[in-house]
């Protein structure tokens, strides 16, 4: 294995087991599947009192979001975390390539974000009692992985901005908010004013949600092969802006100090 | 070719937030220093709190880009060939942070050997060989965060070394570590000297510089004010001596009196919980004693001493005329 490789897939568990620090049973537990599973009842129960959607529709919906919060957070912690242990300076200080070093962090995030939204979608169509069809939890499962790798995509781009910003958890809360009112998560885009339909067309989450409720409709995996696709190429502009950013951000941080060394 | 070529060498800053009200105001962190080490050296950047030391490092390990001059580590520019500096430099700090907390000691070390490219088939031997240079065998699989704190700075030392840097910069590598731990790191800093590695040391401690440096560089609000070996600093006071008495009831309001003595260079005043220490620091061949012994006239009176100056006296100096 070459040494990008290895900084890769080596460096990037590493800096997760290192900083994120959510990684303890009582965080992770309550965080991960107590919550999701509690907002996933919660709207479920609004739809069916107000007479609106169907289980399906919230279960769906919530599920798949929920792998935001780990791709957002955990990448923010990775990277952003770097600043408080204050070995920012010794990585920036390393020979080692940008691109496998802060890709490479991606990687177990994106496994953490398939991980929870799957937990939810199965505890939560048990709870329910929502029937998904057999033959549709496959290419479910490949939705799941590609919204998780576009969520990671945006949570780079935002993680970047701790090369300048000491606080990234704020805007990753304000991008969770935004994600779950523009995305479709438990509104229909249909009911949504259309500039906001619009913007929920260049954001993660969209298309997955939509693709995966399709699917759970009894949908073939044909057909809703332009969502995954779109789902997928946006978490690739993301984490390219979001790599571009890390890349102009260090080289501001030289010019301006702007990193906090010891 | 010497290791690091120093060449008026400047970096200033803008202070305050472009969003308060405050005007902003560019601070001359460093102006314009010129130093250079040869190999195997070590050299010492020594100077108070604010005067530079670690501006001139971050430079140096490319970090931060200079506003003026050039520097040059193994003939590699820091502007133009930052990767190829990283490559083969190693960079340690002083202080508890700088390591992941939550992973162990090996993995810590195993992590930095990952971003230098020390080969995988070299890294568990290398490590061992780490730890035990610094004293840490046996304690690398327990989670840095039950470290003490000397252990942590022994950990640092190992992590800047793993591969095997041709220099090594040390920015207060010391503060904060208790004096056994101190004495440890001193001893492992002159055992790698030994072994041919070239080292930079900022530090505000002048044992630290007297017991180790082959030569010493004294920074005082950005600039170099002087340099040469600790005894050529020394001589700069050595044809005076240090007159040094210990008062009980206070000193402070006889200060002014003693500093008008002729012959009197200097007045120092170290403070502990039950005396005062007036430090006075004389001219060639001036005998002040009795007259500073008649300015404290009415003090309760301790330990009356003189002695040889030291580094100490010799930094007090330049530092004080900066």
């Amino acid at each position: 294995m070459t040494a990008a490789l290895r900084i890769f897939f080596f460096g990037g568990i590493t800096s997760y087991r290192a900083l994120f620090h959510w990684l303890t049973p009582w965080i992770l537990i309550p965080t991960f599947i107590v919550e999701p599973i509690f907002q996933v009842l919660f709207f479920a129960f609004v739809g069916r009192d107000a007479g609106v959607g169907d289980d399906s529709f919230y279960l769906i919906g919530n599920a798949v979001q929920f792998a935001a919060i780990p791709c957002l957070f955990a990448m923010g912690n990775t990277i952003g975390n770097e600043r408080y242990t204050q070995t920012l300076g010794l990585l920036l200080a390393s020979p080692a390539r940008r691109l496998p070093l802060f890709l490479g962090r991606a990687l177990p995030v994106i496994i953490n974000g398939f991980c929870v939204s799957l937990v939810v979608l199965v505890l939560g169509a048990l709870v329910l009692r929502v029937h998904i069809p057999a033959e549709a939890w496959v290419p479910i499962v490949g939705v799941l992985v590609v919204t998780s790798f576009s969520c990671t995509g945006l949570g780079l781009a935002t993680a970047a901005l701790a090369l300048r910003v000491r606080e990234t958890a704020v805007l990753s809360n304000i991008i969770i908010g935004i994600l779950i009112v523009f995305c479709g998560v438990n509104v229909p885009l249909s009911a949504l004013p259309a500039w906001m339909s619009t913007i929920s067309y260049v954001l993660p989450l969209t298309h997955g949600i939509e693709a995966a409720r399709d699917l759970a409709g009894g949908a073939s995996w044909s057909a809703v092969t332009g969502l995954v696709a779109t789902e997928a190429l946006i978490g690739v502009v993301y984490a390219a802006l979001g790599m571009a950013m890390l890349f102009a951000l260090e080289v501001e941080s030289r010019r301006h100090a702007s990193l906090e060394l010891a | 070719m010497p290791v690091i070529e120093v060449d008026q060498l400047a970096r200033s800053y803008r202070s305050g937030s472009r969003f308060s009200r405050g005007a902003r105001t560019e601070v001359e962190a460093v102006r314009g220093i010129s130093f250079e080490v040869e190999p195997g050296e070590l050299f010492g950047l020594l100077g108070p709190n604010g005067a530079g030391k670690t501006t001139t490092i971050k430079m140096l390990i490319t970090l931060l880009l200079p506003t003026g001059g050039s520097a040059r580590v193994l003939g590699y520019d820091v502007v133009a060939d930052p990767r190829e500096v990283r490559r083969r430099i190693g960079y340690v700090f002083g202080g508890d942070k700088g390591l992941y907390e939550r992973l162990s000691g090996y993995d810590n070390l195993r992590y930095f050997a990952e971003l230098y490219g020390v080969p995988p088939r070299e890294q568990r031997q290398r490590i061992a060989e780490l730890l035990d240079l610094v004293g840490l065998t046996g304690k690398e699989g327990q989670r840095v965060e039950g470290y003490s704190r000397g252990m942590r700075q022994r950990l640092h030392i190992a992590r800047g070394l793993l591969h095997k840097p041709d220099v090594l910069f040390l920015d207060e590598p010391s503060i904060g570590i208790d004096p056994v731990g101190a004495r440890e790191l001193r001893e492992t800093v002159a055992a790698l000297v030994s072994t041919g590695t070239t080292v930079l040391l900022t530090t505000h401690y002048m044992f630290e510089d007297d017991e180790l440096c082959d030569r010493i560089a004294v920074i005082a609000g950005g600039a170099i004010l002087a340099e040469g070996t600790p005894e050529q600093l020394k001589s700069r006071v050595a044809d005076g001596h240090v007159v040094e008495i210990e008062v009980f009831d206070g000193v402070d309001d006889r200060i002014d009196a003693v500093r008008a003595i002729a012959g009197v260079t200097s007045v120092g005043v170290e403070s502990s919980d039950r005396s005062q220490l007036l430090v006075v620091r004389t001219a060639a061949a001036a005998q002040v004693t009795p007259a500073v012994l008649a300015a404290l006239e009415g003090r309760s009176l301790g330990r009356v001493a003189t002695r040889e100056p030291t580094l100490e006296d010799a930094y007090v100096e330049l530092v004080r005329d900066a």
